[in-house]
């Protein structure tokens, strides 16, 4: 026996207890349930199961008409919860509610603008409240404004993390180069021309890092999305890696490779030959 | 060890080592005996295998065949502990370009060996002042060693090779680094520490400094040419 | 110190270095100790909410969570009386949830409703005026965003109408109430306007009292320790029900937020990362510019065990450092993370997502000195093993 639950989207929705039984028999309900409750519960197209709103009263029978997968729903997938969906008179003779539902869908025509038609619905009505559908979704959105609000804190954090750690390698792989730069001023090289050789370094340091980071990036998103995918049981994207994310992190880790090559670089050629060779 | 056997014996030493896909032979058969008391400046054109020979009479380096005893005691039957205990309480290494850590005092750098060697911190201290009166630098106890002359540094260096009281100081170009007036200043207290006792083994190319020693042993192609 | 701290002073040496490597790893230890205050938070915040009133098992309708549905239980006078009877069980009640409306002037605002036992209750604190006597069936409670939205405080009279009926287009039940006390209710959301009453008055008015339906029943266990036996005779004993200590609700709740508890472990495994490469990284480069200096060092007869216990110091100190200032960033971005995800929709005011308690501060800072210091093992190793003789010779030209 398992505890299902009808998504409200339907119309009506209700908990209730469901419990696959022997073959049917005649005037029973027609369910559709949902792939992960038909492995679990190792049901199939044609088998009857009981359903009852109490596990003391599981009193009402029915046959699977169908096995569905249910769309990849973000705000299902943590809950755990398994559906089955049946006809309207059904659900409502098996929870005891004739004629309740929870909401109502109302189809416009073309040319009425929904926010009018709800602000009309809600002057007039009584006992219920009309949303258009926007206000619906952007209600039901919030959540994942929230977790998009959280990853882009996240992301400001480990790009200052990034851009110092960046900063600091520079300066370490520029100051490496002390004694080569010493001995260039030594045989009469110019300042500039080393300062362009070394900021042509940290650029191409940069370039490569940059694709080495892209090509991790895409295998630890496609690592997160078989993951999750396989540990939630959806077909959801987790990790999405756009070409402006791509554009952007590229930009921003030349950038400041650049300005950390170019800062080092500029210390260094601004150092007494001397005292890089070590003896100033 | 013996009063009377010398302080530092090497037999027979041979040295090679590879550079660039050819070997080098350094030394090629020396054999040195150094007493209490003495001061030996070993003298000779760059590549002539002073500094090797240095090097492997001090323990720091290993002669590819061929002895050497520090004391009546064969380094070669050391570990490296031992070794490293030998260096830091019979030896003192003085070094060119001084080779000070410039992140530690004049005083630090030369407490640096009696603390690796245990020594409690009230004695260190006052010791490495002693030293550091000795060689003329006691107003400078607390001064970086960066904010020291050159001549400076090298007194320093000095008086950390005198911090366990070795039993022979071991100099490399010790003057190499030093102007003419500050490397008299140098030989000036090479001679002071050799009249209170020292013993010295100086490489040098210095013909001022191999004039003051007592010994002066010429090298030439890894070989001791005069002794 | 037998190196005279000689490590540790070297980080000295380059300012610019040693600042960036310190601010690196302080926002590396930042992240680290949000994340782990995220991944131990959530539990801690969940199961010290529940508890708050000592609460420590929920009845619920088979298969659902506490006001996780409109599910509700029937009998409820009935299973009270009978869970009070258990042994080891100290009190019960019974509390119906349910959405009403309010009138404030000659409109209708749409309320929480809470019917309960105040004599074992387990959902709010009082903050002014008076709680409900266990009769006090003409009596509100209301909570802040409540008072403000009917215009109410302790003393004044409301209104409160139950389910509208959209047939008759007309509320089919209103009552009129007087405010007793204003409460601060514990699960409720930021800004929820939530009143309470008693659980008949709060029956009626959701037309459940028939049945005497209630959305939850509490269970205040006697000794902590009987916690489990006593939910497990719960559950044979009420079949019906669906039974769960406060345990058992963490680990439904950790389920759901299993997302957020992977990200902090994938995210502070990151930034540890971050904090050794820095170390390491800086530690290789520095201790390959000293090798003259170590060379030298080992030639005058310091050892080995001397040079690794210097070069990890110098890693220890940098880390320790980084890790003093990354605590204190990590103490101001966690309020400011906090602040966002604790603006989710429907989660209760009092929950916390980052917890800063001082067993995470001092598992996230020992975490990151270990850490941090074996991350100078490279290097001590290189430092250890540097070749005297030809670095000696090397350093001579």
């Amino acid at each position: 026996m398992i505890p299902v639950s009808l998504p409200r989207w339907l119309g009506a929705s209700g908990l209730f207890c469901l419990l696959a039984t022997s073959p049917a028999a005649a005037q029973v309900a027609e369910v559709a349930i949902e792939r992960a409750l038909a492995r679990e519960l190792e049901l199939s197209v044609g088998d009857t199961v009981r359903l009852g709103t109490a596990p003391d009263s599981m009193d009402r029978r029915a046959v699977v008409a169908a096995v569905y997968e249910p769309r990849p729903d973000p705000a299902e997938i943590a809950k755990r919860e398994r559906h089955l969906r049946m006809h309207l008179p059904d659900l409502a003779a098996l929870l005891g509610v004739p004629d309740q539902v929870d909401r109502l869908g109302v189809g416009l025509h073309p040319g009425v603008s929904a926010d009018s038609a709800a602000a009309a619905l809600n002057r007039t009505a009584f006992g219920f409240r009309a949303y258009p559908s926007s206000a619906i979704a952007a209600e039901s959105s919030q959540t994942f404004l929230v977790v998009s609000r959280f990853h882009r804190a996240i992301a400001v954090i480990t790009i200052v993390a990034s851009a110092v750690f960046l900063l600091c390698i520079m300066l370490l792989k520029v100051e490496e180069r002390r004694m080569d730069a010493a001995v260039m001023r030594f045989v009469g090289v110019r300042r500039r021309t080393i300062f362009g050789a070394l900021l042509l370094e940290a650029a191409l340091v940069a370039a490569v890092g940059s694709a080495a980071g892209t090509g991790l990036a895409f295998l630890a998103g496609a690592a997160t999305n078989a993951y999750y995918r396989r540990f939630f049981d959806t077909a959801l994207t987790f990790s999405q890696i756009t070409p402006q994310i791509v554009l952007f992190s590229v930009l921003l880790s030349l950038a400041l490779g650049l300005a950390a090559g170019g800062l080092a670089s500029w210390r260094l050629v601004r150092t007494r030959p001397m005292v890089l060779w070590g003896r100033g | 060890m013996s009063e009377a056997g010398p302080v530092l014996l090497a037999t027979a030493l041979l040295k090679d080592y590879p550079m660039n896909g050819e070997t080098v032979h350094a030394l090629r058969g020396v054999s040195l005996r150094v007493h209490r008391g003495d001061y030996v400046a070993i003298a000779g054109p760059s590549g002539s295998g002073k500094s090797t020979l240095l090097q492997l009479i001090g323990g720091i380096d290993t002669p590819s065949s061929g002895s050497v005893e520090i004391l009546g005691t064969r380094l070669e039957s050391l570990k490296d502990r031992e070794l490293t205990r030998l260096r830091l309480t019979r030896l003192g290494f003085i070094f060119q370009r001084f080779h000070l850590l410039p992140v530690l005092t004049a005083r630090e750098n030369v407490e640096l060996p009696m603390a690796e060697a245990g020594l409690g911190g009230a004695e260190r201290r006052a010791r490495a002042r002693e030293l550091l009166a000795y060689v003329g630098l006691g107003g400078r106890a607390d001064h970086r060693a960066t904010q020291l002359s050159g001549g400076e540094m090298q007194r320093v260096a000095i008086a950390r090779a005198l911090a366990n009281r070795p039993a022979v100081l071991l100099a490399d170009e010790p003057t190499g680094e030093l102007d003419a007036a500050t490397g008299q200043e140098i030989l000036d207290l090479f001679r002071r520490l050799n009249a209170d006792g020292t013993t010295l083994v100086v490489v040098t190319h210095d013909q001022r400094l191999a004039a003051e020693a007592g010994r002066v042993i010429h090298m030439l192609d890894g070989r001791i040419l005069g002794d | 110190m037998n190196g005279l701290g000689w490590g540790v002073k070297s980080l000295a040496r380059h300012p610019l270095r040693t600042a960036l490597s310190l601010a690196g790893i302080a926002v590396a230890a930042a992240m680290l100790l949000d994340m782990v205050m995220l991944s131990g938070g959530i539990e801690k915040s969940f199961s010290e909410m529940l508890l708050t009133r000592g609460y420590q098992v929920r009845m619920t309708p088979k298969g659902t969570l506490p006001f996780d549905s409109e599910a509700t239980i029937s009998g409820a006078s009935r299973l009270v009386i009978a869970l009070r009877s258990e042994p080891g069980v100290e009190a019960a009640g019974a509390v119906l949830g349910t959405s009403l409306y309010g009138r404030a002037s000659d409109s209708l605002v749409t309320l929480f409703g809470y019917g309960i036992e105040p004599q074992a209750q387990a959902l709010y604190q009082l903050t002014a005026g008076r709680d409900l006597a266990r009769d006090d069936t003409s009596g509100i409670l209301l909570s802040e965003p409540a008072a403000g939205l009917l215009r109410a405080g302790v003393g004044d009279t409301v209104t409160l109408v139950g389910r509208l009926d959209p047939q008759i287009a007309e509320a089919a039940i209103g009552r009129k109430l007087l405010v007793r006390g204003q409460v601060r209710w514990l699960y409720d959301y930021r800004g929820q306007p939530s009143v309470g009453t008693l659980l008949p008055v709060m029956q009626r008015l959701a037309r459940q009292s028939s049945e005497d339906r209630a959305s939850v029943l509490m269970v205040k266990v006697r000794d902590d320790a009987l916690v489990a036996v006593v939910a497990e005779r719960l559950r044979q004993r009420f079949p019906q029900l669906e039974v769960n200590s406060v345990a058992d609700l963490v680990v439904h709740f950790k389920q759901r937020l299993v997302y957020f508890r992977q990200l902090s472990y994938i995210l502070g495994s990151m930034s540890l990362i971050v904090a050794v490469l820095l170390v390491a990284t800086l530690l290789t480069i520095t201790v390959n510019e000293r090798l003259g200096e170590i060379a030298t060092l080992r030639a005058i007869g310091v050892s080995r065990a001397t040079i690794v216990r210097q070069v990890l110091a110098e890693g220890a100190a940098l880390t320790f450092a980084g890790a003093t200032l990354g605590i204190l960033l990590g103490l101001g971005t966690a309020r400011y993370l906090d602040a966002i995800l604790t603006s989710f929709p429907g989660l209760p005011a009092a929950f916390s997502f980052f917890v800063p308690r001082a067993d995470t501060l001092t598992f996230a800072a020992l975490v990151l000195l270990i850490t941090g210091s074996l991350a100078g093992l490279y290097p001590a190793w290189l430092a250890a093993r540097a070749p005297v003789a030809a670095t000696l010779r090397a350093e001579a030209t």
